[in-house]
């Protein structure tokens, strides 16, 4: 590769202001928040249209040159960390928020829309209308989130974020551009279906099916009324049975629920923070006797919730960035691992092991996933960014966890490269088979996010 | 504050980008991030590039100090970073940054001449013009040697915005304020915010001199940057003073609530207020300037979407106006254009410094506003005061 020839040309596609090689911008692209080492980085990019993005794909592959798009950069999974070096295109200007249909309830937006952008957008301009975004800094986009299968708000209720993607259009390491969905024969981004479901392999496989430059996400209705119910329960075993019992209810949105060591009070106990909903404050009151009764019933107990805990949880997702803030040491990376509910209990205690082995203060969480269909759990790690060794500790907490995760039927969610080492171990071998094939057929060069999902030492 | 200072939090930074947005998410607001849009002119960005220069893994360079001088200062990262006891200190780290810039040589040269004329001992103000003892302006409007109150000018209005200045002149004579002039030198905002600190401690203490030498208690300015120097930073770099300071609008505000302020005319106009960046997050100011609007006769006022702590900066601040001059006024394009969407016809503002290039971006862009400042639009009412 030429590099001062390959920096022209990505000039040439996106103006000479949108691409870059200075030690500055690669030093920043290198690293993200999380626990993964810097990986070098040779161009960033940013484009602004989908003929733009075409146009680099074209050069990427006659070059050969690896191709990591980028939305928000917050997986602190160094997922937009290249792995073999390349060019990182950084989605953010490509930030247009096409159409918002009211009847069939979904938003048509650009990759680079921030989670904060829609939701503000809706509040001001579809004030009925909520996104799913998720437990995640305003500034991760949309696109980013549920490409990765993400959940957070409105999981409980309608299912991870992934499955909220109604059609995608794409640029194909080949240039050429797909639409996937119903988009694919109907001018409504409405439904994934009803055609062979293609969208999902863009879900999950971080980047190495192609870019995606259009999406269709669902928006659902806002309820008038919404109150967190705040919970304790001392014994971790009645987890199931109780959510169980909660998810009965057809006035639950979401499901929270988590064990850590401070503030002291909290110390010793799960959480629980569900969220009801209703169409007034009557409804409200009612479902909450109906709620403290489930607790009550079933191991647990109602407390009122602190009004700065209310404040951070309710309408927006401030309480990542204070998560991540936990040790003042502006690092963070947690284990996210979806998980079978039978395993929870098991999960909070040996989560709790991991962590006091490490030195970690436990700080342990979950969300339901349709209703109890699927959990994600956090197993979180923040760490000191300016202490190596501190940063080398809380790698080994993740890597045992993402062991422990799987050992208990988890997978890890978004994991890095040795979760999804680990985890294509575990995988059925003609399910691995079949990725790899699809991936080769539409990517023979290799240029899509080299090194993720991969067998290969990197 | 030298990077030494907060070698223990610089890596706080998360990079989570909340420094980026309105309260609301509604809108990127930091004028540098706008524009660059790489991850690297984020406030979090440099925060990196700072942590990255501490720890030797970036070297100074020319595109380096360019990303670190490409900043407004206008503080939103302040406003809206997450993390307590850490938020606070970003724009005094990015100031930190760009004095260690000066010391290894990487000040850009546009920047150094807000140095090198300040310091001329013919000027003493970054606009190369002739110092002004101010004698003259005493003799005009008939100021005594020494006097309860002191009208510290700064360069801005004394240079450029003359009728700023004589605005608030003549509000102070006619509320009857025992005040006088001092032969001030520049107040060393510019000069702060570039990183050239070396003559700063001489300069404050010299202005101090001269306003104990008036024997005035009280110090007013018309000038929001002035005003944010004086409160903030004289005590970071280890001035004191027993005055008490005001910005001419804390004055208006103190006179109408006693009710010694009349109004004698209207001002029939569609005002928008501009917030401007040193006296709203760097000084909290926001209701009083609000609140001395709203009871001028005649006049309709509006706010712009982004107002109060989530206003957008004019872009004049920092050393981007002498630094990235077009860059500048396109910042304060983009205000007008939000100001336009409110109907106004009237920019107003309570720092010179915003009215310039406000001023600047309504003349190059032919946006058709009225750009001026509060003690302005004052200054052409008839005012009774008693």
């Amino acid at each position: 590769m030429n590099t001062d020839q390959t920096l022209k040309d990505l000039q040439n596609i996106v103006g000479k202001e949108f691409a870059t090689n200075s030690p500055e911008d690669l030093y920043i692209y290198s690293q993200d928040p999380g626990a993964s080492l810097p990986r070098s980085v040779d161009f960033v990019v940013m484009p602004k249209t989908t003929e733009e993005v075409q146009k680099i794909v074209k050069l990427a592959n006659e070059e050969k040159i690896p191709l990591v798009p980028m939305g928000g950069g917050l997986t602190l999974s160094g997922l937009i960390i290249p792995v073999k070096g390349g060019i990182v295109l950084d989605m953010k200007r490509m930030n247009q928020i096409i159409e918002i249909n009211e009847l069939s309830r979904y938003a048509l937006i650009e990759p680079g829309v921030s989670t904060g952008q829609l939701l503000a957008y809706l509040n001001e301009h579809h004030p009925d209308l909520q996104p799913a975004i998720p437990d995640a800094p305003p500034s991760a986009t949309i696109a980013g989130n549920v490409l990765i299968h993400g959940s957070g708000y409105l999981s409980q209720k309608y299912g991870d974020h992934g499955a909220m993607v109604n059609g995608l259009e794409v640029v194909l390491a080949s240039g050429e551009v797909a639409k996937l969905g119903s988009c694919a024969v109907s001018d409504y981004w409405f439904a994934r279906g009803p055609i062979p479901d293609l969208v999902g392999l863009f879900l999950s496989s971080f980047g190495t099916m192609g870019i995606v430059t259009k999406l269709s996400v669902q928006i659902f209705p806002k309820p008038k009324f919404r109150k967190i119910v705040f919970g304790l329960m001392k014994d971790e075993e009645n987890i199931p049975k109780l959510l169980l019992e909660i998810t009965t209810k057809d006035f639950i949105e979401d499901v929270l629920l988590g064990k850590q060591d401070k503030p002291e009070w909290m110390k010793g106990y799960i959480f629980f923070m569900v969220y009801i909903t209703g169409d007034n404050q009557e409804d409200i009151d009612a479902k909450l006797k109906v709620l403290k009764k489930t607790y009550r019933e079933n191991g647990a107990r109602y407390m009122k919730a602190p009004q700065k805990m209310i404040d951070l949880y309710m309408e927006k997702p401030i309480f990542a960035a204070g998560a991540a803030d936990f040790r003042k040491g502006g690092g963070f990376e947690y284990v996210g691992a979806n998980m079978p509910l039978e395993k929870l209990p098991e999960a909070y205690r040996r989560g709790a092991e991991i962590s006091r082995k490490y030195g970690i203060p436990p700080t342990l969480g979950s969300r339901l996933i349709g209703q109890t269909h699927n959990i994600v759990m956090f197993f979180s790690y923040s760490f000191n960014r300016s202490d190596p060794n501190d940063m080398q500790n809380a790698r080994n907490a993740l890597e045992e966890t993402n062991h422990l995760a799987l050992e208990l039927g988890g997978i890890p969610w978004k994991g890095e490269l040795g979760a999804q080492k680990l985890t294509l171990q575990k995988m059925d071998p003609n399910y691995k088979k079949m990725f790899f094939n699809i991936r080769q057929m539409l990517d023979p060069n290799g240029i899509m996010n080299p090194g993720n999902w991969s067998e290969e030492e990197n | 504050m030298a990077l030494d200072d907060v070698k223990h939090i610089i890596h706080r930074c998360f990079r989570c980008g909340y420094c980026k947005f309105t309260h609301s998410y509604s809108e990127f607001n930091c004028p540098s991030y706008n524009k660059y849009r790489f991850e690297t002119y984020s406030a979090g960005g440099r925060m990196w590039l700072i942590f990255g220069l501490m720890n030797n893994e970036l070297q100074w360079s020319d595109n380096l100090a360019n990303i670190l001088y490409a900043c407004s200062t206008c503080g939103n990262c302040v406003e809206n970073c997450q993390f307590v006891k850490f938020n606070e200190f970003w724009v005094d780290i990015i100031e930190a940054a760009r004095a260690e810039a000066v010391k290894n040589g990487f000040c850009p040269e546009k920047q150094k001449n807000l140095l090198e004329r300040t310091t001329n001992p013919e000027m003493f103000n970054p606009y190369a013009e002739p110092n002004s003892d101010n004698e003259e302006l005493k003799k005009e409007y008939n100021l005594p040697d020494k006097a309860e109150w002191v009208y510290f000018i700064g360069c801005t209005s004394n240079y450029r915005q003359k009728n700023l200045r004589d605005s608030t002149l003549r509000f102070l004579k006619k509320a009857k304020i025992d005040f006088t002039l001092i032969d001030e030198h520049c107040c060393c905002s510019p000069i702060i915010r570039t990183g050239q600190i070396s003559p700063v401690k001489d300069f404050m203490n010299y202005n101090v001199e001269k306003i104990k030498e008036a024997g005035a208690t009280k110090v007013i300015t018309s000038c929001a940057g002035c005003y944010r120097t004086l409160k903030n930073d004289f005590k970071k770099f280890g001035v004191e003073y027993d005055f008490k300071l005001y910005h001419t609008v804390e004055l208006v505000k103190q006179i109408l609530d006693e009710g010694k302020l009349t109004f004698k005319s209207e001002y029939n106009k569609t005002v928008t207020y501009h917030d401007p960046c040193h006296l709203g997050r760097h000084s909290g100011i926001y209701e009083i300037p609000r609140e001395v609007y709203k009871k001028i006769p005649g006049i309709n006022f509006v706010e712009m979407k982004r107002n109060r702590e989530n206003a957008y900066c004019c872009g004049a601040g920092g050393g981007v106006k002498i630094g990235y001059p077009d860059w500048s006024v396109e910042i304060s394009k983009e205000r007008l254009e939000e100001a336009k969407e409110t109907g106004a016809t009237v920019v107003s503002s309570t720092c010179p410094f915003c009215r310039t290039n406000l001023s600047d971006a309504n003349d190059k862009f032919n946006m058709g506003f009225e750009v001026i400042d509060l003690i302005e639009i004052l200054d052409k009412l008839d005012l009774e005061i008693t």
